[in-house]
């Protein structure tokens, strides 16, 4: 198998290594750069665990995502989300609202809320219901995930965070 | 309302924070110098064949592949890796007989995903180009999807111990003319005015557990092995793992991981033999194993589907005058848990209702399926389909009302609980119905909905169950805790008890805080398997409630010390003494030691060298409970379910459901509602889309979340959990369980919410868009 270097931004470290073509970025991350908050749940595509943020705003699945096609752009995992031990307050909502049980879904599904909630700041529940379609998640029911996206949508209204993606220098 | 401090208190749970960041450690995460990868090589084309020949020869010359295993490299000792076995008395045991019938590595393929050998190699890659080298050869032989087929007199016998095929009916001896139940059936149906007779088909259901199965092990120079697992029972894996390997209890070192979700899919082995074995084959490195998801539908064990049929004969005022059930269970390829569903699937059936008189019987055949085994509910979800429609059927018939008819005829206090012999000693499942009842407008509902015309029909529907809190008395009940107080009067709990996800570190917490009167922040739970003393583990709803006494048992030994210590120092007797806000306080309150101090001189003890007067008791304060549960305070629950199905196409939505739980008391009622929530998802899908299918030739057909459909965010209906808090007697602060219990009652009630809607009772699960289809064509409904 033909590599190539590569250099991705992840919560905005550049880290500069070596990949064969068809490594994704969930085999990157967690093999190459070591950074195992970003989950395997299936691998293809159906499981949203290895969801991560691009450029601060989009969601991809990771297993699905070749690492050489990210170059240049601003990769956050959920470790990325918490600044000096701060959490986000998306994380603060699942954390208060009981939104995480074993937490296998838990990365993946506040990175899928940290970009639905880049699009739409106040989405309604349907709206909350329809963006989380592809995370799956077996122990909650997703009623607490909900109410917590619910409460991390006020949060991060009344505190003006800013957007989830760290830019690289 | 309570006085209690810590129980019952909306707090996060003691492990957010670390998952939400992703600081968790799973199994998989764990990264070790000089690693291997483990590939464990499957059958993936026959679900019944010989190996003829197995040619590893190509796949060891791989570079970078260090060993390969055949079945013949490792023990040929035979396993269950199910644990009742270890959780039985010997007695017990004998009647079982032999239920060891699983090989690391086999020449004999009894399912799909039989495991064939093992390639150890320097990464994950090579293993699997290494896999992809293997060469097999197979006789396929006569593939049995269904008891009827492998029961066959001229099928081939998968255990020349079972003959028939058959695993495992109830034991004679300890069930005359293998029945459970009580009275004389056959008189007592005699007097039925109206029979309610049918044969319910169950559907083969995965637990999916959203972590795939990953382990890392290691044989190291002083010849103790490690695993590292998310197993749920890490005390009886430990155990089965040392039979296996033969090795003492000392050199087999467990190591739990964060489990990402278990539902009973990690109830026993699973993976840990072939990890295991392939460590003992290279000393000194770390093997990994990271299985993959479409690996975990074909390899490892699901809900026990079969053919359950039901006849309840009742009188026309409703009284059940008698049940006679029979439930012929597919325990697939493999003994497993042959013994431990079909009884409970029986005993869930027993704990219901007052019948006149009521016989179970139960047969566990082999079939060429993946195994089947312990899921969320053991059982209980399999007979809430089954009976709850049977009783709906006959309130139809004979115009009484479901609710009423259930506030009639459910078990009370001081009747028996699913163990007959031990009585009930609360139960708040009539309270559970009204409320339930009130909230979705059941009476409105049912009348609005009895004639309906039109593309959309909806229809309301209720069910109750019953479970238990923990096993006791069949399965042994027993939870080691220990309380170290260190010298700042803070405290460390020692248990083997693991947390599924389900809230019971952060409940076992709270009853510590409680009982020790401390913060939650003081106290830490210790899950370090060498020190820890035995557990049963994570299954039967038992963790908070046996775990939970072992740590209030253990707290009240540390307390009684301090109360000790304090009156030795102090000079007042021991029962004029109180603890409160972390100080010994005498109850006149003018004398006063603080818990801090006691502890601090305990550990920190010196003599005065002039007057030779030490500054305190000596000897650091460990409080000990080696706890027994003497009940298992069973938990009902009622559930309504209102559902619209499109005729048309046959899709159901279920609008709303409400649940209400007799909790007994809820330690952490943010988790108490998370279960019911979460096991509601699980029976959703089992009533209404989840089915492992297979094609004649034994593959299946569906292992991937695109093809076996889970409710997702979209589908899940809006739900109201309602916690009724009557304190059970005998249970710690009052609890009884609710792990299992979310996962039962919503499978009776939507598919009654179904039958109302349709005039229709479904007898196959799930009730899937065609099934309705076909029956709203065939029954010419418009
Ligand atoms: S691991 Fe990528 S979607 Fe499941
Ligand atoms: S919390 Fe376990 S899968 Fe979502």
């Amino acid at each position: 198998m033909k590599t190539r270097s590569i250099t991705l931004c992840v919560n905005g470290r550049d880290y500069t290594f070596e990949v064969p073509h068809n490594r994704t970025l969930l085999q990157a991350l967690r093999d190459d750069l070591k950074l195992t908050d970003t989950k395997y749940g299936c691998g293809s595509g159906e499981c949203g665990g290895c969801t991560v943020l691009i450029n601060g705003k989009d969601n991809i699945n990771s297993c699905l995502t070749l690492a050489a096609e990210m170059e240049g752009k601003h990769i956050t995992t959920v470790g990325g989300l918490t600044k000096n031990g701060q959490l986000h307050p998306i994380q603060q909502a699942f954390v208060e609202l009981g939104a995480i049980q074993c937490g296998f879904c838990t990365p993946g599904m506040v990175m899928k809320t940290a970009s639905l909630l880049a699009h739409n700041p106040n989405p309604s529940e349907d709206d909350i219901r329809r963006g989380l379609e592809g995370n799956i998640c077996r122990c909650t029911g997703y009623e607490n995930i909900i109410r917590a996206v619910q409460k991390a949508s006020q949060m991060i209204n009344a505190s003006a965070t800013q957007c989830a993606g760290g830019a690289c220098s | 309302m309570s006085d209690l401090t810590y129980v019952g208190k909306n707090i996060p749970k003691v492990d957010a924070k670390e998952k939400v960041t992703g600081q968790a450690i799973y199994a998989g995460d764990l990264q070790f110098p000089d690693t291997l990868f483990g590939k464990i090589v499957r059958c993936w084309e026959h679900a019944h064949a010989k190996v003829t020949h197995l040619d590893l020869s190509e796949a060891a010359k791989v570079p970078g592949v260090v060993k390969v295993l055949g079945p013949k490299d490792v023990t040929q000792k035979l396993y269950n890796c199910g644990v009742l076995d270890l959780l039985a008395s010997e007695e017990v045991g004998h009647m079982l007989g032999e239920i060891e019938d699983q090989r690391i590595f086999t020449d004999y393929v009894r399912h799909q995903g039989d495991a064939i050998c093992g390639i150890i190699a320097e990464t994950q890659e090579i293993a699997e180009a290494a896999a992809a080298k293997v060469i097999v050869k197979y006789e396929p032989l006569p593939v049995y999807l269904q008891p009827e087929e492998s029961a066959k007199p001229d099928a081939i016998q998968f255990d020349a111990r079972k003959p028939g095929n058959k695993a495992f009916q109830l034991p004679e001896q300890m069930f005359p003319n293998n029945v459970y139940g009580w009275g004389d059936v056959d008189a007592e149906m005699a007097k039925a005015e109206l029979i309610i007779e049918n044969t319910f088909q169950l559907p083969k259901v995965k637990q999916c557990q959203i972590e795939p199965h990953a382990y890392v092990a290691l044989f190291d120079q002083r010849g103790r092995l490690s695993i590292w697992t998310s197993t749920q029972m890490p005390k009886l894996v430990q155990n089965k793992l040392a039979r296996l390997f033969e090795m003492p209890l000392s050199k087999l070192n467990l190591i739990p991981t964060t489990i990402g979700g278990g539902f009973g899919g990690k109830l026993g082995m699973i993976f840990e033999p072939e990890t295991c074995a392939m460590a003992l084959a290279v000393p000194g490195r770390h093997v990994k194993v990271q299985s993959l998801r479409e690996e975990d539908w074909v390899a490892s064990e699901s809900r026990h589907p079969g053919k359950y049929w039901l006849k309840i004969g009742f009188l026309k005022d409703g009284t059940p005058v008698a049940a006679d059930a029979l439930f012929t269970a597919d325990t697939g390829a493999y003994f497993t848990h042959a013994t431990g569903v079909p009884f409970t699937t029986g005993a869930w059936l027993i704990g219901m209702y007052k019948y006149g008189a009521v016989r179970y019987k139960t047969n566990a055949y082999y079939t060429n399926k993946a195994p089947s085994g312990a899921f969320r509910g053991y059982g209980n979800p399999q007979t809430n389909f089954v009976l709850e429609q049977t009783v709906d059927q006959a309130c139809r018939q004979l115009g009484i009302d479901p609710v009423e008819w259930r506030k009639r005829w459910h078990k009370q206090v001081g009747d028996d609980g699913w163990c007959l012999g031990i009585p009930y000693a609360s139960s708040s499942l009539t309270e559970c119905l009204e409320r339930g009842a009130a909230k979705i407008g059941w009476a409105e509902k049912r009348a609005k909905y009895a004639n309906q015309s039109g593309p959309k029909r909806r229809g309301v529907g209720v069910s109750v169950m019953n479970h238990t809190s923990g096993a006791m008395p069949m399965l042994l009940e027993h939870t080691v805790a220990k309380v170290k107080m260190n010298e700042d009067g803070s405290a460390v709990i020692n248990v083997a008890c693991s947390d599924v996800g389900a809230g019971s570190h952060t409940a076992l917490t709270q009853i510590a805080a409680e009982t020790l009167g401390i913060p939650m922040e003081d106290i830490y739970i210790d899950n370090n398997m060498d020190s820890a003393g035995f557990d049963v583990g994570s299954h039967a709803s038992r963790t908070a409630y046996v775990g939970g006494g072992a740590v209030m048992k253990a707290c009240e030994d540390v307390n009684r010390q301090l109360i000790e210590r304090a009156s030795t120092r102090l000079g007042i007797p021991v029962d004029q003494l109180e603890i409160k806000n972390r100080q010994v306080v005498s109850k006149d309150g003018k004398a006063s030691m603080s818990v801090k101090e006691i502890c601090n001189v305990g550990v920190s003890n010196y003599i005065n060298p002039a007057n030779g007067e030490r500054n305190g008791v000596p000897g650091q304060i460990q409080g000990y409970a080696s706890h027994f549960p003497s009940h298992n305070s069973p938990p009902f629950g009622a559930c309504f379910a209102e559902v619209e199905i499109d005729i048309e196409t046959g899709q159901t939505k279920v609008v709303e459901m409400v649940i209400a739980h007799d909790i007994g008391r809820a330690i952490h009622p943010p988790s108490v509602h998370g279960q019911l929530a979460g096991g509601a998802q699980q029976a959703l899908g089992m009533t209404l889309t989840e089915e492992i299918r297979y094609d004649e030739k034994g593959l299946i057909q569906n292992n991937s979340f695109f093809d076996y459909k889970l409710f997702g965010p979209l589908d899940m209906p809006k739900l109201t959990t309602i916690l009724v808090e009557n304190p059970d007697p005998g249970a710690p602060y009052g609890l009884k369980s609710v792990g299992e219990a979310g996962t039962v009652n919503p499978v009776g009630a939507v598919a009654n919410a179904v039958s109302h809607a349709l005039g229709i009772m479904f007898t196959e699960a799930p009730i899937t868009p065609e099934r309705i289809l076909k029956a709203v064509n065939e029954r010419g409904i418009k």
